[in-house]
Order: C-alpha cells, then sequence, then structure tokens
C-alpha cells in the first residue's frame, strides 16, 4: 500500500470506533445530567428554606413554622446506633470469610445469604423488625428502627470486610506467622492494618446507604413530633419526615420536606466524597 | 535429558576447542615423526619443515588459551565443562611443549650435518621415538574418545619409554668410549633421547588429564618409572 | 537409599535432620522419601528445576503448610534431635526458632522499627532502651542500619526492593533464630542488591544455620557450602557443593548445573 493511504478495513474500524465512543460519551452525558438536575431541582427548592430555624427548631404543628432538629438528631442517633450494632457484626463476620473459613462449607452459605441480603428490599426488613421487635414490646421505638438500619448494615460491611481482606497478599500473612505470630495477632495487626483504608470506607458506604432508609423506619421508629432521645419511644427521623411532609398539603411543611431532603443528599455526598478520599489514599499506600 | 545444552552456541564453543586441539595434535605428530626421519637420513629439508611448521603449534595454543578464557567468562562453567576446558588448556599447553621438543630435535639434526655418523646409535633413538610417537597417538586418540582406560594404558606404557631411554644412554655411552670421534654425534643424540624421554612424558601428562577430565579425581602421583640409574633428583613426571 | 545422597545420618553436628520425609498437597505425593542434614552454621542450598520440591521442603521445616488444610507431611524432621513433626508440638515456639525470608519482600505495614520491634515483643518484654538496641543491632546485622538510621519511623513500605528485603531478614533476626529458612531472597532484585544479600548470607553463617532455595546455581555455588539437588519430588544428590560443581555423581544433577535441561 502506498504510504499515507489508508484501507478500508481499517477507514471502517475507525469510523466504528468513533460511533462507540460517541454512544458512550452520550450515554455518560445523560447520566450525570439527570444527576445534574436532581441536585439543581434540590438546591432550588430547598436552600431558601436552610435556615439557622431548620437546626433548632422542632418539627411543627400543622400550619406554623418550625424546624428539623428533632428529625436531624433522631437520624443520627438512629445511623450511629444501627452502625455501632451492625458494623462489627459484618466486620467479624467478614473477617471469618476471609481469614479462617475461606473453603468451608460454612462460609459459602454466609456469603450467599449475604449477597440476598445485600439487595433485600429494606421494607420487608422493615416489616421483619416490626413482627420480631416491635409487636413483643407493644409500641414502636427507636431501638427497633436501630434493629432494622443494623440488618441492612451487615451485608454491606460484610461485603467489603472480606473483600479487602481478601486483597491483602498471602506472603504478609506468612510472613507473620514465620515470625511466630499466632493468627488473632496476624489478623489484627497485620490483616486489619494493611486493609484499614478498605474496610473504612466499607463502614462509610454503609452509613452513606442506611442515612436516607425510610421504609424500615416507618414500621419500627415511625416519628415522633417532639424532642425524643428515649430509645424505647418512637424517634423522628429525616427520611420519615420529609415522606409525611412531603405529602401534606402544608406549605411550610413542603418547604421543609425539600430542605430535609437536601441536607440528606448533602451528608450522603459528603460521606461518600469521604470514602473516596480514603480509599485513594489507601491505594497509594 | 540431552547431552547438548539448552543454549546450543555453548555446544559450539567447546566443539571449537576440541577441533583446535585434534588439529594441534596432528601437527605434534607430523613433528615428531619428521623430526627424526630427518636427523635419521639427514634430511636438511624435512629438518627445517619441522622447524618451519612450529610457530603454528604456537599461534594454535594461544588461540586454544583465549578461546577457554572466553568460554569461561562467558558461560561460567561447572562440573565436566569446567573440567573439559581446563583439560583443553592443559592438552594444549602439552601439545606445545611436544612440538618445542620436535623441534629441537631438528635443529640438531641441522647441526649435525653430514659428521661422521654411527648409524648403529640411531636405531637406538628411532626405536624410541616410534615408541613415543605410539604413546602420543594413543592418548590423543584417548582424549578424542575420553577413554579412561586407554589414558591410564598410555600413562603406564610410559615406563617402557623411561626404560628404551635407559638402555639408548647406556649404548650411547658405549659408542663414545669405543671411539672419541664418535663422541660429539653421540652427545647430540643423547640431547635427542632425553627430547623424546620428554615428549613421552608430555604424553602421560595428556593422559592424566583425561583422566581428571572425565572421572574428576587425579591419577595416583607415583607413576610406575622405568629407569633406576640415571634417576637424578626428578620430580613424579620425570621431568628435571 | 540413593548412594548419591552423602551425609552421615547421625552426624553430631547436624542441626536439621530429615528422614524419610514424604509430603503430599491432597492425593499428589510432592517429596518422596527425601533425606538430608542441614549442618550446624552452614548454608545448603536446594537447587533442581521448576516443580521439584524445593520449595515445598523448605516451608516443611517450619511447618509453614500447617496453615492450608490438605497439606501434610510425613516421616522424620529433627531439630536438635526433637521431631517438629509431632502434632502437639507448639508451631509459634518453633516458628521463633526457625526464622524464614520470603521470595518477595513482605515488610508490614508499619514504621520500619515497628517492623522489628513487632516481632520481638511477641517474645519478651523490654524497655524502651533495649529495644531501640535491638532493632538497631539487627538492623546493623542486615546492613541496613545505615540507610535506615534517620529515617527508623518512616513505613516499611517507602523502601526500594533491596531494602525491604534486607529489612524482613532484619526482621528475622531480631528474635533471634536458630535456623534460616531463604526461599529465593534475592530472586526478585537487581544485581546489586542481590550481592548485598550474598554477602549477608555469608556474614550470618557461622551464628545461623542457613538453608537457601534458590534458581541462580552461580548464587547457589557462591554462597552455600553444601548442595542438595532435587528432581521431581526426589533428593537426588545431596554433597558439598565443591563437589556438586566440579564432579557431581548423578548425571541428572550434572546435566541440571551444567545447563543441559531445567
Amino acid at each position: 500500500m502506498p504510504a499515507g493511504t489508508i484501507s478500508p478495513f481499517y477507514a471502517a474500524r475507525r469510523w466504528r470506533n468513533r460511533i462507540w465512543m460517541s454512544l458512550s460519551v452520550v450515554a455518560a452525558a445523560i447520566g450525570l445530567i439527570g444527576l445534574f438536575m436532581i441536585l439543581v431541582v434540590l438546591f432550588w427548592q430547598g436552600f431558601s428554606g436552610l435556615s439557622p430555624a431548620v437546626f433548632t427548631q422542632m418539627t411543627p404543628p400543622p400550619g406554623s413554622s418550625g424546624g428539623l432538629l428533632n428529625a436531624i438528631v433522631g437520624s443520627l442517633i438512629l445511623t450511629v446506633v444501627g452502625v455501632l450494632v451492625g458494623a462489627p457484626l459484618g466486620l467479624l463476620a467478614g473477617t471469618y470469610l476471609a481469614e479462617y473459613g475461606r473453603h468451608t462449607r460454612l462460609a459459602s452459605v454466609v456469603r450467599f445469604i449475604n449477597d440476598i441480603l445485600l439487595s433485600a428490599p429494606s421494607i420487608v426488613i422493615g416489616l421483619f423488625i416490626y413482627e420480631v421487635v416491635v409487636v413483643p414490646m407493644g409500641h414502636f421505638s427507636a431501638i427497633a428502627g436501630c434493629l432494622a438500619l443494623a440488618v441492612l448494615v451487615v451485608p454491606v460491611v460484610l461485603r467489603t470486610t472480606e473483600d479487602m481482606l481478601n486483597l491483602v497478599p498471602n506472603t504478609l500473612r506468612e510472613a507473620g506467622a514465620a515470625l511466630g505470630m499466632p493468627r488473632s495477632v496476624v489478623i489484627r495487626r497485620i490483616s486489619y492494618r494493611a486493609a484499614k483504608a478498605g474496610l473504612v470506607t466499607g463502614v462509610l458506604l454503609a452509613v452513606a446507604r442506611i442515612s436516607g432508609e425510610t421504609a424500615p423506619l416507618l414500621f419500627t421508629a415511625l416519628n415522633n413530633q417532639f424532642w425524643s432521645t428515649d430509645l424505647t419511644q418512637p424517634i423522628s427521623s429525616l427520611p420519615v419526615v420529609i415522606f409525611q411532609f412531603a405529602l401534606s398539603p402544608y406549605k411550610e411543611w413542603q418547604q421543609l420536606a425539600w430542605t430535609g431532603a437536601l441536607i440528606i443528599t448533602l451528608a450522603v455526598l459528603a460521606l461518600s466524597i469521604c470514602a473516596r478520599a480514603l480509599a485513594a489514599r489507601g491505594a497509594t499506600e | 535429558m540431552a547431552d547438548q545444552h539448552t543454549v546450543r552456541a555453548y555446544d559450539k564453543d567447546l566443539d571449537l576447542l576440541e577441533r583446535r586441539i585434534a588439529e594441534m595434535g596432528g601437527v605434534a605428530e607430523k613433528m615428531v615423526i619428521d623430526a627424526v626421519d630427518a636427523l635419521a637420513a639427514g634430511d636438511a629439508t624435512l629438518a627445517h619443515q619441522v622447524v618451519g611448521i612450529d610457530p603454528r603449534l604456537d599461534v594454535l595454543q594461544r588461540e586454544i588459551e583465549e578461546h577457554a578464557i572466553l568460554t569461561i567468562a562467558r558461560r561460567q562453567p561447572v562440573a565436566i565443562d569446567l573440567r573439559e576446558i581446563v583439560g583443553a588448556i592443559r592438552v594444549a599447553g602439552d601439545l606445545e611443549r611436544v612440538g618445542d621438543l620436535a623441534k629441537n630435535i631438528a635443529k640438531r639434526s641441522l647441526k649435525i650435518g653430514v659428521e661422521t655418523r654411527a648409524p648403529r646409535a640411531i636405531v637406538g633413538i628411532k626405536h624410541m621415538n616410534d615408541f613415543a610417537t605410539e604413546l602420543l597417538k594413543d592418548v590423543l586418540d584417548a582424549f578424542a574418545q575420553r577413554d579412561v582406560e586407554r589414558a591410564r594404558d598410555v600413562w603406564e606404557r610410559d615406563a617402557e619409554l623411561d626404560a628404551l631411554e635407559d638402555s639408548v644412554f647406556r649404548d650411547l655411552l658405549t659408542h663414545m668410549m669405543e671411539d672419541p670421534r664418535n663422541i660429539t654425534f653421540c652427545a647430540h643424540l643423547l640431547f635427542c633421547s632425553k627430547n623424546i624421554e620428554r615428549i613421552g612424558d608430555h604424553a602421560t601428562n595428556i593422559a592424566e588429564t583425561v583422566f581428571y577430565l572425565v572421572t574428576g579425581s587425579n591419577l595416583p602421583t607415583d607413576r610406575p618409572h622405568g629407569r633406576q640409574e640415571t634417576d637424578i633428583e626428578t620430580d613424579a613426571r620425570g621431568e628435571f | 537409599m540413593n548412594t548419591a545422597v552423602n551425609f552421615n545420618q547421625s552426624a553430631a553436628n547436624s542441626k536439621v535432620l530429615v528422614r524419610g520425609l514424604d509430603f503430599y498437597y491432597g492425593a499428589t505425593h510432592a517429596l518422596k522419601n527425601v533425606s538430608l542434614s542441614l549442618y550446624d552454621g552452614e548454608v545448603t542450598a536446594f537447587i533442581g528445576p521448576s516443580g521439584c520440591g524445593k520449595s515445598t521442603l523448605l516451608r516443611v521445616l517450619n511447618r509453614m503448610y500447617d496453615l492450608y488444610p490438605g497439606q501434610r507431611a510425613e516421616g522424620e524432621v529433627l531439630l536438635d534431635g526433637k521431631n517438629i513433626l509431632a502434632p502437639d508440638l507448639d508451631l509459634n515456639l518453633l516458628r521463633s526458632r526457625v526464622g524464614m525470608v520470603f521470595q518477595k519482600p513482605t515488610p508490614f505495614p508499619m514504621t520500619i522499627y515497628e517492623n522489628i520491634a513487632f516481632g520481638v515483643r511477641l517474645y519478651e518484654k523490654l524497655p524502651k532502651s533495649e529495644m531501640d538496641g535491638r532493632v538497631e543491632s539487627a538492623l546493623r546485622r542486615a546492613a541496613l542500619w545505615t540507610e535506615v538510621k534517620d529515617k527508623l519511623k518512616a513505613s516499611g513500605l517507602s523502601l526500594s526492593g533491596g531494602q525491604q528485603q534486607r529489612l524482613c531478614i532484619a526482621r528475622t533476626v531480631a528474635i533471634k533464630p536458630e535456623v534460616i529458612l531463604l526461599d529465593e531472597p534475592a530472586s526478585a532484585l537487581d544485581p546489586i542488591s542481590t550481592a548485598k544479600i550474598e554477602e549477608l548470607i555469608d556474614e550470618l553463617s557461622g551464628d545461623y544455620t542457613i538453608a537457601i532455595v534458590t534458581h541462580n546455581m552461580q548464587q547457589a555455588a557462591r554462597v552455600s557450602r553444601y548442595t542438595a539437588f532435587m528432581y521431581l519430588g526426589e533428593m537426588v544428590e545431596f554433597d558439598e557443593t565443591n563437589k556438586i560443581f566440579t564432579s557431581p555423581r548423578d548425571k541428572r544433577a550434572q546435566d541440571y548445573v551444567t545447563g543441559r535441561f531445567g
């Protein structure tokens, strides 16, 4: 072929390449635009409602103005306790799967069930906790809500823990064993330390996941119009409040719903960014 | 499990050494035969030929050494390969000395020229040389075949050459005592017989090298000797 | 018994004596009736083509295979006369006496100081000044002290490959083992680091009994006093290194060291 001319095969390939590239870019753009639009709408509607009052006053009765303080505090409590209960479980179970029982029957069964739980509808979880906790207790409570969230946390943390620990090279464990280190010391001081960034990322992802869950809370923590930090009583939470206020005809409530949605979105965004930053730092070590 | 190296060029390197040794051996053998032929027949042309071909042996020896050193540097030889290369260096050295000894015999034959000759004396020398030539040929065959038994045989037969040298020595002494005009001639022949005996010693060196090459150990240091009276401060190889 | 295996079964200066060792990966018979001796204070090299079992043999000596189910060893491995294959043996104690350095450098995700102190703390409770001294002497022994003495708080992972490997060696000698097992310690390193490691092995021998698995025959010839040639799970020839590299007795050994196969 004389230099400078391109064979027809190569030209066709180049065209196909361009078409596919363009399709990918368009798809990405659509996704980004969608995301962008959500954020824009949220900001548009919710930003005007942001004021110190939102963070200092309780949820108001219909018709009057107020804040979201009890809902924010309630969400915080539910999330924190939920993670405190669920993350250690997930961590230890993930450790078992990665370190002790890699090829055992029990491990395969646990992994299988975990994958199912991971994508189980959260409302089902809520109903389960309702039967198991709310009914015997006789009333709704924050504790039930925490437990429901914990059940959602466990699969996420278990999965990431197992994956991150599996990434720790076996030679590192052998090096520890070669010094005469007992198994538990190898896991605690070496495996965990090596996978530290990944493990924390997993927990952060779980937190991001549950902070926006509404359905399970409907049957467990219910809601509370007033200030309450009593774990045995129903407790307010942002998602439920948004649910309630958005469906109402009251202007002030609707505005608070938008503001609440904005707050949740920003919180989840911040958590995800933290998780990303940690993961990146972990990768470069 | 092949007998060839995974890296074929290595085999080529070793083959080259082999071929050069064979060439040296051929040249040396011819020199030894021709030198004494020239001596016996008083053939100056032949003697000049022998002297003229000696530089070839020097060149070959240097080539072999250089090539051996390069092979060591490049291939880091061990075990049998290492012994082969060391063996090649040693044999090349021995063959070069054999060539020098033959050349000296040839030069002496030129010096003797057409002086008074005692043909009977030559017979002994010729006999010695035939024996030495056979030793050399056999040991070079043993080297080419890596034949330990044959090498050992040569190593032992050298004793006979030593014995021959003894009898030639006595013979020449008798000649010199019979007729003083023979002294110059017989004196030259004495040196020639010594040279031939040394050719035999070099043949045993080569035999020892063959033994080491194949087995990795050495022949005993005390080789059976064939001489008694002329033993003056010689070492185990019979060299002064 | 293979006649090319040359050692005295009851030699008094035998630090580790292996007798009739068989090893199985599940159903695969990986080591067949292996016998050899690691002499006190000497360096022994294990050589052989890939898959011959030399790494497997090395890992039996500190029962590293115990970490993996389905791998088992039968026979006798005597460390100072006591069989380490006994099921009731304290593995951690064994591994404090028999240390191991791996092919890929494996510094722990900690500071350089901690990498070394960590192992020591498993066995001894030392005040800080003594621990400092121990860390320093271990790093000196590994010829690493001058290069890291100003950055002991830096992460172990910030060192170069050769330095990391020397750190692993320092970590191993810090707990004062009696035997050191080296599994191709220099195969991932550049020639200069390799030379430093070889020099290190030279210095350590005498105080420690060393076994080294290596693919590099010239390295085996350089550092070891005894060499074991293995093939397909069998101990084919075990003798002084000088002998194996000048006139080995077994043809397979000869073919391997001269590069005719493997």
